[in-house]
């Protein structure tokens, strides 16, 4: 194992001011997942790393008038155990119980999957089908607020600054009558990075016509994002057994387009439109 | 679309190494002043359970608890050889060796027992040696044990067992391979999903000759071990080599089942013993892995019309004959 000064902050400020004056040799552990394999292979060569877990108001899970709030350091396992969100926005749940095995979800966390950023990370789709915020903080900008869709900029890679810490994560209460679901296909059925995943929001008006749609599949491209044009392929219309059948031909183009032809294409083209076509149709049933 | 299909898996297995190549495995035997018990041997027990196996036979020839047993193995420097531990050979190999080892030392005990009890008809049983038609004429272990060491007797026995066997006619390739073949059957149940390629097994019931169970529990256990590994190698395990470089480097790219992977299995223990083994057994090592797969590639065919011929049977290999089966 590489050497590195391991620093324990004690407070929100006292970690800002850390990284406000090493932040660029500094890396942030929360749960170490993502990191310790990092460090191991060196990948990575930091001089510090920041340990945030012990710092309280990065934990839990609150209800505000219409929004929730998530800390950063939220384990999976607390996020699955949350009544409060298993009622709100049971997909998320699903995905968060879908990482690793029961010691990754209990040492992962939420802000640790989002700052990773891989394109196989289990929870970002879902995250970014409820229209995820984050709110970031530094010493020397205070807090901002950006949408999750806009913070990850490529593999790995994300738009945080280097005396930036991730304080928390917002998701705006769901319109009542909004169904949604989550799938993810692995290798096996634990410890499987996602060969691939779907996040679906879906709400219809009292025409039986679909208000809202949001279209999110994981790990099939370099960074997951909505599916603006097959969303508004159906949106105002009836989701008839055809349409959805064409939306799912759509659906598959645009990640094409974002892809290009590799060899996992000929399997995940019909694979995404197979598994589209029976969440919605689920979706569809309640 | 989910679905369902049964499939079958048979197997024969020789025993060993067959074709003349030797296959030999030596243990001996140590009985100590104090009555306790050192034995020595080569074998290798690398999770399989033959260590415990071992104490058993030797404790089952000499009438005494398996946990008086103190075992040494795999050190060149300290143990007689045994040959590797593979070919599923210990049992039926090395298990002959301690059963022999035993026997030997246990015809010097016998002598001297007999001297002392003036009787011929004894029985080594509960750590005691005592005459059938006599049972009040009885002597310890621990005692008879000392009286061997007094009488300065041989309180050490080494056993070799060799069963190699002969070639078979390098013209015709007839003959007679093995010294013993082991024999299993399993039945797989399976889930096929037809729009994403993922095969899902639900139950495996396996059966298995071993001749005669040492340990039920540990054939059981070699059982769903087996069950486990053939799993892997049906559906996911995959070594990627690229221009000689090996593209798998570790166990988050080498897809083994894990416990939520593996199915209900139903072991079922045969016994049909061999002459030729210790108690009549032989080995269950490979044959609990070799019909797993065959039976699961089996059912994939009952399920959906699909013969896979090419390993693993992953998302993407049975997702393209799924798709080459639709366009036909």
């Amino acid at each position: 194992m590489q050497r590195f000064q391991f620093y324990n902050p004690r407070s929100v400020e006292d970690a800002l001011n850390f990284l406000a004056e090493k932040g660029e040799r500094s890396k942030i552990i929360a749960g170490g997942t993502d990191l310790i394999p990092g460090l191991r292979l060196e990948e990575i060569r930091p001089d510090f790393v920041l340990n945030i877990p012990e710092i309280n108001p990065f934990r839990g899970i609150k209800e505000m008038d219409h929004s929730f709030w998530i800390g950063p350091t939220t384990t999976f396992t607390e996020m699955v155990e949350s009544n409060l969100l298993s009622r709100s926005f049971p997909a998320l749940v699903q995905s968060a119980a879908s990482v690793g095995g029961p010691q990754i979800r209990n040492r992962g966390t939420i802000g640790g999957n989002i700052a990773n950023a891989s394109p196989a990370a289990d929870v970002l789709p879902a995250l970014l089908a409820h229209g995820g915020e984050l709110e970031l903080q530094s010493k020397r900008n205070g807090k901002r607020i950006i949408p999750l869709a806009e913070a990850i900029l490529s593999p790995y890679k994300t738009c945080f600054r280097s005396d930036e810490i991730l304080t928390g994560i917002i998701l705006k209460k769901l319109e009542l009558g909004t169904r949604s679901a989550f799938e993810k296909l692995g290798r096996r059925k634990a410890m499987a990075r996602a060969r691939m995943n779907l996040t679906l929001l879906l709400r219809l008006n009292h025409r039986e016509e679909v208000s809202e749609l949001r279209i999110v599949p994981g790990a099939v491209m370099p960074v997951a994002k909505r599916m603006d044009r097959t969303e508004r392929m159906l949106l105002g219309k009836k989701p008839e057994p055809l349409l959805i059948e064409a939306a799912s031909k759509t659906l598959a183009e645009e990640m094409v387009e974002v892809t290009g032809a590799r060899w996992s294409t000929e399997y995940k083209i019909p694979v995404l439109k197979n598994i589209f076509k029976r969440m919605m149709k689920q979706l569809l049933i309640v | 679309m989910k679905k369902r299909g049964i499939g079958i898996g048979c197997m024969y297995y020789g025993m060993g190494y067959g074709f003349s190549r030797p296959d030999v495995s030596a243990a001996e035997v140590e009985i100590c002043e104090d009555g306790s018990i050192i034995v020595r041997s080569g074998e290798v027990d690398y999770g399989q359970g033959s260590d415990t196996i071992f104490c058993q036979m030797v404790a089952e020839e000499l009438g005494i608890r398996y946990d008086t047993i103190q075992l040494i193995t795999a050190d060149t420097f300290a143990t007689p050889n045994a040959g590797p531990t593979s070919a599923s050979r210990l049992t039926y190999v090395t298990g002959n060796a301690m059963v022999k080892a035993s026997r030997a030392i246990k015809k010097t005990l016998q002598s001297v027992a007999e001297e002392i009890l003036g009787e011929r008809d004894l029985l080594f049983l509960d750590e005691e040696i005592f005459s059938e038609s006599h049972p009040e004429r009885r002597i310890s272990f621990r005692q008879l044990a000392k009286e061997g060491h007094l009488r300065g007797l041989p309180m050490v026995e080494t056993a070799w067992h060799d069963i190699t066997t002969k070639d078979v006619n390098p013209e015709t390739g007839q003959g007679d391979a093995y010294s013993t073949y082991a024999y299993a059957a399993q039945l797989a149940e399976v889930a096929v999903d037809t729009e994403t390629g993922e095969v899902e097994v639900l139950r495996i019931v396996a059966a298995a000759d071993v001749g005669k169970a040492i340990n039920p529990s540990n054939v059981e256990g070699q059982i769903e071990g087996g069950v486990a590994m053939g799993l892997g190698y049906a559906l996911t395990e995959e070594i990627k080599e690229e221009g000689g470089y090996l593209k798998t480097r570790n166990l988050g790219e080498y897809m083994i089942p894990t416990s939520m992977d593996v199915p209900p299995i139903d072991p079922h223990i045969v016994e049909v013993p061999v002459s030729s083994g210790p108690y009549g057994a032989k080995g269950v090592g490979e044959p609990a892995l070799i019909p797993t797969a065959p039976a699961i590639l089996n059912a994939i065919a009952n399920a959906i019309g699909v013969r896979v011929t090419e390993l693993p049977a992953n998302l993407e290999n049975l997702h393209r004959l799924i798709r080459e089966k639709e366009r036909d």
